[in-house]
């Protein structure tokens, strides 16, 4: 009997213990005083989730490569193709390159979005109810947390915390997460809820965009841009989130809902940007796909130095 | 008949600190990110606890189920309140490893006992969560989360007791000459509170 009550005993003291650490943390919110144990785990956890990760990322790589081989096959004879094509468009480019230049100085939005980014891999995902992940970025890269974090193809999410080698970010379809958003060409504003991609569910947007006027024009296939935060954190202007899927039936609601295809694939998350700088003027939605990408920045190396914003004062 | 209970007991405690990191690391960056279908992926770490749970009693069940829970709070990408995970994981290891005595040597069992134990584990986290006021565990995705991290974690469920079972097991022959492998702690957790009893 001994040997059970001192497990009782045992059992009620840990129970306890985390029963504290709930009420402490969640009373706390941000400034929780536990919040130096997740900067613990951050440090502790980090170098080994790093360490792994570089594991792990030539066997997944393997692995998609024997899975998708046809389709790599076709990407590449696709890749073939357009490499003509450029070469092509590269020789005729070369002969009105002043004039491109001349023009490219009067629109003022060179490298479109202007946002100085530093890349990161994707090392780690969260698990029960959270979309979240863990970049391989910290503080000591200039890593901090409000940042926004956007791939090749647009948003994924913003910094949430950040360690001194991985940073956590918090991805645009959590249900924790906010977005202002714009639509494209009617500039009207309102705000992306995520959805979460967990679990069984009929309707497969992640995403769901809230209009603030209920009159105004919306339609399928237009797209969105976030609006940007004030100071520019933890979201810049002029992100491409996603494109309108489906509308729901107003009803009785103030604001209309729509469904959202996300640019970016959230289940296939691998090199991503964090944003260390702000463009210095909103480019609106000049960043939207056929261009998907803000600049050709991103496609920096993942351990490439911010490169310095060096875009003339754009006009507006 | 008994080991000494020092030296069994720390290389005990070591196997199971290096069976939860394992899992721990297997679980942020392989498993949360295999593109399952429904967005869902097993917990390893629940399915670690629980094996360790049914194979040593439940001390080391809700010990270890509160260390793991508790990495698992603070572990980067984890984003909720701290305490959560410490608390279910705690909870299902004691409750395995309470059933861990009632437990025979049939080798189907420690499997259902694994599919119950992840049952509760992933019921209990959403509860936590829906009195907390989690904006992410509202009904709607706990009813459509839950019955699908069911069913990885049964089809996980038998690689990770195995796994388990193996790593306790190769440590408990060192020791001893070759006993059963459920039957050996549990037999000696009985031999122990029987002998607690006495005094």
């Amino acid at each position: 009997m001994k040997d059970t009550r001192r497990s009782r005993m045992v059992l009620g003291v840990l129970l306890a213990a985390a029963l504290t650490m709930i009420t402490v943390d969640y009373r706390g919110g941000e400034d929780s005083p536990l919040r130096g144990l997740r900067g613990v785990g951050a440090a502790v956890f980090g170098p080994v989730e790093r360490a792994s990760a570089a594991v792990v990322r030539p066997v997944g790589n393997t692995f998609d490569a024997i899975t998708d081989a046809p389709g790599e096959r076709r990407r590449a004879d696709r890749l073939q193709r357009e490499n003509q094509r450029l070469r092509e468009q590269l020789r005729a480019a070369r002969l009105d390159e002043d004039r491109s230049a001349e023009l490219r100085r009067l629109l003022g939005t060179a490298g479109m979005g202007g946002y100085t980014i530093r890349a990161a891999h994707v090392i780690s995902a969260g698990q029960g109810f959270e979309d979240t992940v863990t970049i391989d970025v910290g503080s000591r890269s200039g890593v901090r947390a409000d940042m926004t974090v956007l791939s090749a193809d647009g948003l994924v999410g913003r910094v949430t915390r950040v360690g001194p080698a991985t940073a956590t970010v918090l991805l645009a379809t959590d249900q924790a997460s906010t977005v202002g958003a714009r639509l494209e060409g009617s500039k009207e504003i309102g705000y992306m809820r995520g959805r979460g991609r967990r679990g069984l569910r009929g309707d497969g947007s992640p995403l769901r965009f809230q209009l603030l006027d209920a009159n105004a024009p919306m339609r399928v296939g237009q797209r969105l841009v976030t609006l940007g935060s004030q100071g520019q954190r933890p979201y810049v202007p002029g992100v491409p989130i996603g494109v309108v899927e489906r509308i729901e039936d107003a009803g009785a609601g103030l604001t209309r809902t729509a469904h959202v295809r996300p640019f970016v694939r959230f289940t296939s998350l691998d090199v991503v940007a964090v944003v260390v700088a702000p463009p210095r003027s909103d480019p609106r939605d000049a960043v939207l796909p056929p261009k998907p990408s803000p600049a050709p920045t991103p496609r920096a190396t993942p351990s490439g130095a911010p490169r310095p914003s060096t875009k003339p004062t754009s006009g507006n | 008949m008994l080991n000494p209970p020092e030296v069994s007991g720390t290389r005990r405690n070591v196997t199971a600190a290096a069976v939860i990191a394992v899992a721990l690391i297997l679980q942020v960056s392989v498993a949360n990110r295999l593109p399952l279908p429904g967005g869902v992926q097993p917990d390893l770490v629940l399915l670690a606890v629980v094996a360790l749970a049914l194979v040593s009693g439940s001390m080391t069940g809700m010990v270890t189920g509160f260390a793991a829970g508790l990495c698992a709070d603070i572990i980067p990408p984890a984003d909720h309140t701290l305490g959560r995970y410490a608390l279910v994981y705690c909870l299902i290891g004691f409750v395995c490893g309470i059933a861990s005595a009632e437990m025979d040597r049939q080798s189907l069992v420690p499997f259902f006992a694994v599919a119950a134990g992840a049952l509760a584990g992933t019921v209990l986290y959403a509860g936590t969560g829906m009195i907390l006021g989690d904006p992410r565990a509202g009904w709607d995705t706990v009813v459509g989360i839950v019955p699908l991290q069911l069913l990885y974690d049964v089809i996980a469920s038998p690689f990770v007791v195995w796994a388990v079972l193996r790593v306790t097991r190769r440590f408990e022959r060192g020791e001893r000459a070759r006993g059963d492998r459920l039957s050996l702690p549990v037999a000696r957790y009985r031999a122990m509170s029987g002998r607690g009893g006495g005094l």
